[in-house]
């Protein structure tokens, strides 16, 4: 198994699924465009600012730690919708990823070349995992640079001028630390990826039942069986866990209310609780990885040897 | 004798408790031979294939170019090549990028070969398969798979569903462009007529069991057509036939193992077409 080879098997799955390239691209440009529209009513933003966001600005102009803060905190968020609309896709992705070549039974085209079960199973878990998260970080760098312009450009010479100021050691850390934190989602949500595919490779018909139902009427029995949540936690644990290491939120909406220093506060908070490198601490992360790495050599097996094509 | 391409012996497998596809069949396919494997539906012929190509178990022995399909299936896949038929290939794959992928998977695929080969087609790079007719499919799926340097050729039925042009090229240019008397290929297919002037051997299976394991040179010699009339229709029924049919009044009954010349009396001598005595052999094990 070469690099070469791996690497064809991973266009192949871009050739396949075009929509996990186009979909986060189109959200890349849609930011951008919302960007640019958005600057042609820079007059009404100016004159809707009230005296306490003045106070803001002010403030902000003469502490350039607090600027750059903001502007990791503004750039950070800009991968968000990207990346969620990036999963959504990538759901139902690895849903067809092992299903639809046995319903148009082109897995036997497939399996007339040298290409091992392991390796096909594994390039769908790593396109998911890691090749569409790095996609999705490219385009959230480029992004934030081109907003950036766009808004640096839309605020100069008004009382938010400081929001265009570029901080490149800001810039830096913030790219290495998406950058990190998509891994660390990866090995973080491996376990539903391989739960995913193993669903994929197994169901006959309907994979996204197969997929969701049991967890659902598993969590549902024991509601009324034990009047417990326990499995409906442990599906929300996995599922927002990662989100939880992320810190505070990094979006904070009610800058009216609250006073000049606790904004700042907010601010700071957001962007030091940014990385989630404090989940490489969590047992739970490698029980995980170990979970995922049962369920992807269960897929395996059962690509290797069903047969009914 | 050079070892054996394929090396079967004792091949079981039933699906569920009912169905026996395959009831302990032997046989050996030596290199260098054109094999039609053949059989109605149902015979197990598919079931054969897929134990050869590791896709799946089985029960019995069976070697390979020398490996176990069930433990090496990987390795043994670089020598290996098959076509299961015209419908395998995914209907969203462009004809470029169906050339990309053999050649970024396959270390024995030759990309200049293949698209010398489809220079020769209509078929256009940047075509999607799902908008190419049968045909063409076909046309595409051979020029990747003669680009493959392989040890062993698996065709399924490759021509079901083409018209006749298609189906003659399709064999042509097998026999022609890729077949190199050290390359093996074994097929199977309910066309008979047309893989029989290309086959060096025969194996004719039913109800998961070998009825008949023959080179075609051999066949004459242990197979006897005989046309004849009425009047000598009871003394050849007494010579046990395979097989016995009337056509516009003529008796055709065809012997196995019988000497020509105690037939020879009896009416004209032929040696029955692949054709022939598929039709005696199957009737005959039915009953």
């Amino acid at each position: 198994m070469s690099l070469h080879m791996f690497l064809t098997l991973l266009k192949r799955e871009s050739w396949e699924h075009r929509s996990l390239v186009w979909l986060p691209l189109l959200t890349a440009a849609l930011i951008v465009v919302t960007a640019l529209i958005s600057t042609h009513v820079a007059g009404s933003i100016r004159i809707s600012l009230d005296g306490g966001e003045r106070d803001f600005f002010a403030t902000l102009s003469l502490d350039p730690q607090a600027q750059a803060q903001l502007f990791g905190v503004w750039m950070g968020a800009l991968v968000a919708p990207i990346m969620l609309v990036a999963t959504v896709v990538l759901f139902f992705y690895l849903l067809d990823a092992l299903y639809v070549e046995r319903k148009d039974r082109s897995i036997l085209f497939w399996k007339s070349l040298p290409v091992s079960d392991a390796a096909t199973v594994i390039s769908k878990a790593v396109t998911a995992l890691i090749a569409v998260p790095i996609w999705v970080w490219l385009l959230s760098l480029v992004t934030g640079l081109l907003t950036f312009v766009i808004v640096a450009i839309k605020v100069s010479g008004t009382p938010m001028a400081p929001l265009g100021n570029f901080h490149i050691a800001a810039w830096g850390v913030l790219q290495l630390t998406l950058l990190q934190n998509l891994l660390i989602a990866a090995l973080w949500y491996a376990p539903l990826a391989a739960w995913l595919l193993l669903v994929s490779v197994w169901a006959r018909r309907a994979p996204f039942l197969w997929a969701v139902l049991p967890p659902a009427l598993l969590a549902l029995f024991e509601e009324i069986t034990f009047g417990s949540a326990q499995v409906f936690k442990f599906i929300g644990y996995r599922l927002v866990g990662f989100f939880d290491a992320v810190g505070p939120g990094l979006v904070r909406g009610d800058t009216d209310e609250a006073d000049l220093a606790s904004i700042l506060q907010s601010i700071r908070d957001a962007y030091e609780g940014m990385s989630a490198i404090s989940l490489l601490g969590t047992p739970d992360l490698y029980l995980g990885v170990l979970a995922a790495a049962a369920l992807l050599a269960l897929a395996i097996r059962l690509r290797r040897w069903r047969d009914d094509a | 004798m050079t070892a054996a391409v394929i090396d079967a012996q004792n091949l079981r497998k039933s699906y569920g408790r009912e169905h026996v596809a395959l009831d302990g069949i032997s046989f050996r396919v030596g290199a260098g031979r054109i094999v039609g494997l053949m059989g109605p539906n149902g015979a197990g012929k598919t079931t054969a294939l897929k134990a050869i190509l590791g896709l799946t178990p089985f029960e019995g022995t069976l070697q390979v170019l020398g490996r176990d399909p069930r433990r090496e299936r990987d390795a043994l896949m670089q020598e290996v090549c098959f076509i299961a038929d015209v419908a395998v290939l995914p209907k969203w794959l462009r004809v470029s990028q169906a050339v990309d992928y053999v050649a970024g998977v396959h270390p024995r695929f030759d990309r200049a070969r293949a698209l010398a080969v489809l220079a020769k087609t209509e078929i256009r790079s940047r075509s999607k398969i799902g908008e190419l007719s049968k045909g063409m499919i076909t046309q595409l799926h051979l020029a990747l798979i003669m680009a493959i340097d392989a040890r062993l050729l698996v065709l399924d039925e490759p021509t079901l569903g083409l018209d006749l042009l298609y189906r003659r090229a399709f064999y042509e240019t097998l026999l022609n462009d890729y077949f190199d008397h050290e390359r093996t290929i074994l097929v199977t297919t309910h066309q008979v007529e047309e893989v029989e002037n290309l086959l060096t051997d025969l194996l004719l299976i039913n109800h998961g069991k070998i009825v008949l394991d023959s080179s075609i040179e051999a066949l004459p010699e242990r197979f006897t057509q005989l046309l004849t009339t009425a009047t000598h229709r009871e003394a050849a029924r007494r010579l046990q036939p395979l097989h016995e049919r009337e056509v516009f009044g003529r008796h055709i009954f065809i012997f196995e193992g019988q000497d020509p010349a105690a037939l020879a009396a009896l009416g004209e001598l032929r040696t029955p077409s692949v054709a022939d005595l598929f039709v005696a052999k199957m009737t005959g094990s039915a009953s």
